[in-house]
């Protein structure tokens, strides 16, 4: 990848916020100078990052950067669209991904090293958890805020990829028990229980998410990405069928248990039995998809606030709306690029370790766009997650720009590695 | 090692790509086949949202007075103000965003929303052609008039149509009880379920027997057919045996002796008339029903309930009778009625009524003109003249004595109809002045009684108002 072209699609997401800002403040009847200069800075910032990198000397993918700018700018003019008072602040939290994203990239560059401090991501993942669910304030429906004085952040955001990183190292180093120390019962697998117990302990870890914090969509990312990484590392796809049979005791679990998962899963199976009420964002989701077609209005032609939280977990339906199935699917195609790139990553990866590295961040960045897509869209029962860079909220920005960053040093081949 | 690492790092990648391309596809289906049934759903507030946005053309009056306009609320959205209230609500109609639209506001939505083009496919595009303003309408309705007649009528049911006779202008479309269109969205529920539908145009949905205001209409039957002429006269005896089992009675079985067609017309003989339906026959009874076109739908403006005229060719001599008299099965509109009064005022011709003269774009140019046009060729002038001058008896020396004006000729008919529904309803159809004539009128007022009591006084303010 020549570093140039990344530069000039850099310069392309710069354009494109720009030229959203501008369009969306036009609409509202002067251009907002202070909103067009934030984005200019933001702009420029990006290009600079890209010098930053290259004249250190980095070698990672040239096309993770200019992807992930791009979603921010799709996310910051949809945010300075829906709740312009947040545009500031959004602003800021991409600038501080930006930074995070330079910090983790360079950081990671000695996973080998980091990886034996293993035990401690681990604990420290599970205790950012456990503070939530002791000390975590409800928001929005959702128990997973902790404050810290005057900031409030969401931990678990942060916590998946301790475990990600926890779980890469540990699975790495059982490879071999994991794949071969097995006593085989037809089709099932079983493993030792020692090798089973961090499988045991991510269930449990979920399970807690879904009881302590209602934290129905995070439950779901924890325990999708473990199951599938052990299935990386061990190359068994047994482990699947264990994964998928505890996640069906879970649902069942809480089906019966909790009134608000079953509502979730009668609301999918038929949300036109109860359209205005407890279907109601789901309705609302699909009739902003609906009324967006295949053009969508024009941006700030369409009416995205009669769906509720469309700023954060529903922003899909505002750019399917506003911009139709043009706008909507690209988001869609630049996620699958970005999948696609951190999947390429774990490929050329010159060690397992960063294979399963970049193999986990890029099915738990996968799971997260699959889950709320397709929450939003009705394709698969509603969580609530975040659509990363892309939905409001800074603790989801900088943590998915520090995951893009592990996912560049992960795609770094250096002279030495060859 | 590695290798086996990356065949099921490969396999995960197909798995997640593939149900993310799956989801894709998903969400095309969404946009594009779906997006029809959800643009368009009920529930779906886009449409009323939109409408908000964009100022809707004002409504007026024959002199330019407001009947509808939108303005900005505080929160920037606009809001239907109707300036007559309940007065003109029935022609007017409402405009909400929740019950949709009636009136003129439904028949010129599409003008008053400036959305006569609604090609949201094309997405942004849309913009450079659809109006930030709707076109304005005019009425043929005089908001003075209309204010006469709903006051006249007072809290009785019924309704007053007033037509323009020599341009078939709306004037007066007045029906009672009526309703508030401001508050059509806070009292829907109210208004829907109020005693005596209030959200019925009885102007022009409301069905009658029109009594003995057909008696007109039978009256120029006879002469066009010749079956009698103004010598010839019917012997009354205040009943008349039809059949071995049928008697028509006069009201209060008055004997009205010996009467040429004027004074039958004037008296409204029931045994004259009954003997003339007989005289006439079926098939000429319904020619004269088809000559002034009671079957033939008017379309445009008004969302008109279709006239019930007996099947003639299988009518009993007994119901063939009534028929003639304006009972038995025959149902029509009050806005028929002044029609059937305009014909007579105006040659013989029967002219299209229309209640909108211009529709104008927002810079005030005129974008569609609405003119006379003939609607039917009824009966010809000197018939037509016969019975105007026998209307005139009917108000000189008549039934119709309470629609008297000092100074002016007026014609006009009574009517008393009888109906399953409790006392007669009461009418009056009828010209001013009977040989300038510049407004018909038909007066109904439900089971009002006597239509030359109860219908002609309030025939009599509309008149004197318009030729004030």
């Amino acid at each position: 990848m020549d570093t140039k072209r990344e530069c000039y699609l850099l310069l392309l997401a710069g354009a494109v916020l720009l030229a959203g800002v501008l369009a969306v403040s036009l609409v509202g009847g002067a251009p907002d100078y202070r909103a067009l200069v934030t984005a200019a800075g933001l702009a420029l910032a990006w290009p600079v990052a890209h010098f930053a990198l290259r004249r250190a000397g980095h070698l990672g993918d040239g096309l993770l950067l200019p992807l992930a700018a791009v979603l921010t700018a799709l996310g910051l003019i949809m945010v300075f669209r829906l709740k312009p008072g947040l545009f500031m602040v959004q602003a800021l939290w991409a600038a501080l991904g930006l930074a995070a994203f330079l910090g983790s990239a360079f950081f990671f560059r000695q996973a080998e090293r980091w990886s034996e401090y293993k035990y401690f991501w681990g604990l420290a993942g599970i205790a950012l958890l456990l503070a939530t669910a002791l000390f975590g304030v409800d928001i929005g429906g959702n128990k997973n805020w902790l404050f810290i004085g005057p900031v409030h952040f969401q931990p678990s955001e942060f916590a998946k990829l301790f475990i990600v990183l926890f779980l890469a190292a540990y699975l790495n180093e059982r490879r071999e028990v994991l794949t071969f120390a097995t006593r085989r019962y037809g089709p099932l697998i079983l493993p030792q229980p020692r090798i089973l117990a961090p499988l045991l302990a991510v269930w449990g870890l979920a399970m807690l998410m879904l009881v302590g914090q209602r934290d129905l969509g995070a439950a779901l990312l924890y325990f999708g990405t473990a199951t599938v990484m052990i299935y990386l590392a061990s190359g068994r796809a047994g482990y699947l069928l264990w994964g998928a049979g505890m996640f069906l005791v879970g649902s069942v679990l809480a089906y019966t248990l909790y009134p608000h998962v079953r509502a979730r899963i009668d609301i999918w199976l038929d949300p036109w039995a109860d359209p205005s009420g407890r279907a109601y964002q789901v309705v609302q989701s699909l009739f902003a998809l609906g009324s967006g077609g295949a053009l969508g209005s024009g941006l700030g032609y369409g009416f995205p606030g009669l769906v509720p939280e469309v700023h954060t977990d529903f922003i899909f339906a505002a750019i399917g709306e506003e911009l139709g199935l043009a706008g909507a699917g690209a988001v869609m195609m630049l996620y699958i690029l970005l999948v696609y790139r951190a999947f390429r990553a774990a490929l050329l990866a010159p060690s397992p370790f960063r294979a399963l590295l970049a193999g986990g961040l890029a099915v738990l960045l996968g799971l997260q766009v699959l889950v709320i897509v397709g929450g939003v869209t009705k394709f698969l029962p509603l969580t609530g997650v975040t659509l990363p860079l892309v939905s409001y909220g800074g603790s989801s920005v900088v943590a998915t720009f520090i995951l893009l960053g592990m996912v560049l040093a992960m795609s770094e081949k250096r002279p030495t590695d060859a | 090692m590695l290798d086996s690492l990356r065949a099921s790092i490969r396999r995960t990648a197909f798995a997640l790509l593939g149900l993310l391309a799956a989801l894709f596809l998903y969400l095309s289906y969404i946009q594009v086949i779906q997006s029809d049934f959800l643009a368009g759903h009920p529930l779906n507030r886009r449409t009323a949202a939109a409408a908000e946005k964009v100022e809707r053309g004002t409504v007026f009056d024959r002199r330019g007075e407001k009947l509808a306009y939108s303005e900005k609320d505080g929160d920037g959205r606009y809001v239907r103000h109707y300036p007559y209230g309940a007065m003109a609500a029935h022609v007017v109609g409402y405009s909400s965003p929740r019950y949709g639209q009636s009136g003129v506001e439904s028949a010129f939505n599409g003008e008053l929303s400036g959305m006569t083009n609604p090609e949201r496919r094309f997405g942004p595009i849309t913009g450079l052609w659809t109006a930030k303003a709707g076109n304005s309408v005019t009425l043929t309705l005089d908001g003075e008039l209309q204010e006469t007649a709903y006051r006249a009528l007072g809290n009785r049911r019924g309704a007053v149509v007033a037509i323009a006779p020599r341009s078939g202008a709306v004037l007066v479309m007045v029906s009672r009880p009526a309703f508030e269109p401001d508050a059509v969205d806070d009292d829907w529920k109210e208004i829907v379920g109020a005693a005596g539908s209030p959200l019925l145009n009885r102007a022009t949905q409301g069905l009658y027997p029109p009594g003995s205001t057909l008696k007109v209409l039978v009256a120029e039957a006879a002469l066009t057919e010749k079956m009698t002429d103004n010598r010839k006269t019917y012997e009354c005896q205040g009943s008349f045996k039809i059949g071995p089992d049928y008697v028509l009675h006069e009201a209060n079985n008055k004997a009205h002796g010996k009467v040429g067609l004027e004074e039958a017309l004037a008296v409204s003989c029931n045994v004259t008339f009954g003997r003339l339906s007989l005289e006439l026959g079926r098939s000429r009874m319904a020619k004269a029903f088809d000559r002034f076109a009671f079957a033939r739908p008017l379309g445009g403006d008004f969302a008109e309930a279709s006239s019930r005229l007996p099947d003639f060719g299988r009518l009993g001599d007994g119901d063939l009778a009534q028929t003639g008299i304006g009972q038995g099965s025959l149902l029509v509109t009050p806005l028929r009625m002044a029609m059937l009064a305009a014909a007579f005022a105006d040659r013989g011709t029967m002219l299209k009524p229309f209640l909108v003269s211009r529709v104008t774009a927002p810079d005030g140019s005129a974008l569609r003109q609405f003119g006379t046009v003939e609607f039917a060729a009824a009966t010809s002038p000197a018939t037509a003249a016969e019975v105007n001058r026998m209307m005139q008896q009917v108000v000189s020396g008549g039934t119709g004595y309470a629609a008297r004006i000092a100074g002016v000729k007026v014609a006009g008919k009574t009517g008393t109809a009888e109906n399953p529904h409790g006392a007669p309803h009461a009418w009056f159809i009828g010209f001013a002045p009977a040989d300038e004539p510049e407004i018909a009128v038909a007066v109904v007022v439900e089971n009002g009684g006597a239509g030359g009591e109860e219908a002609a006084p309030i025939a009599r303010q509309i008149m004197a108002r318009a030729l004030r």
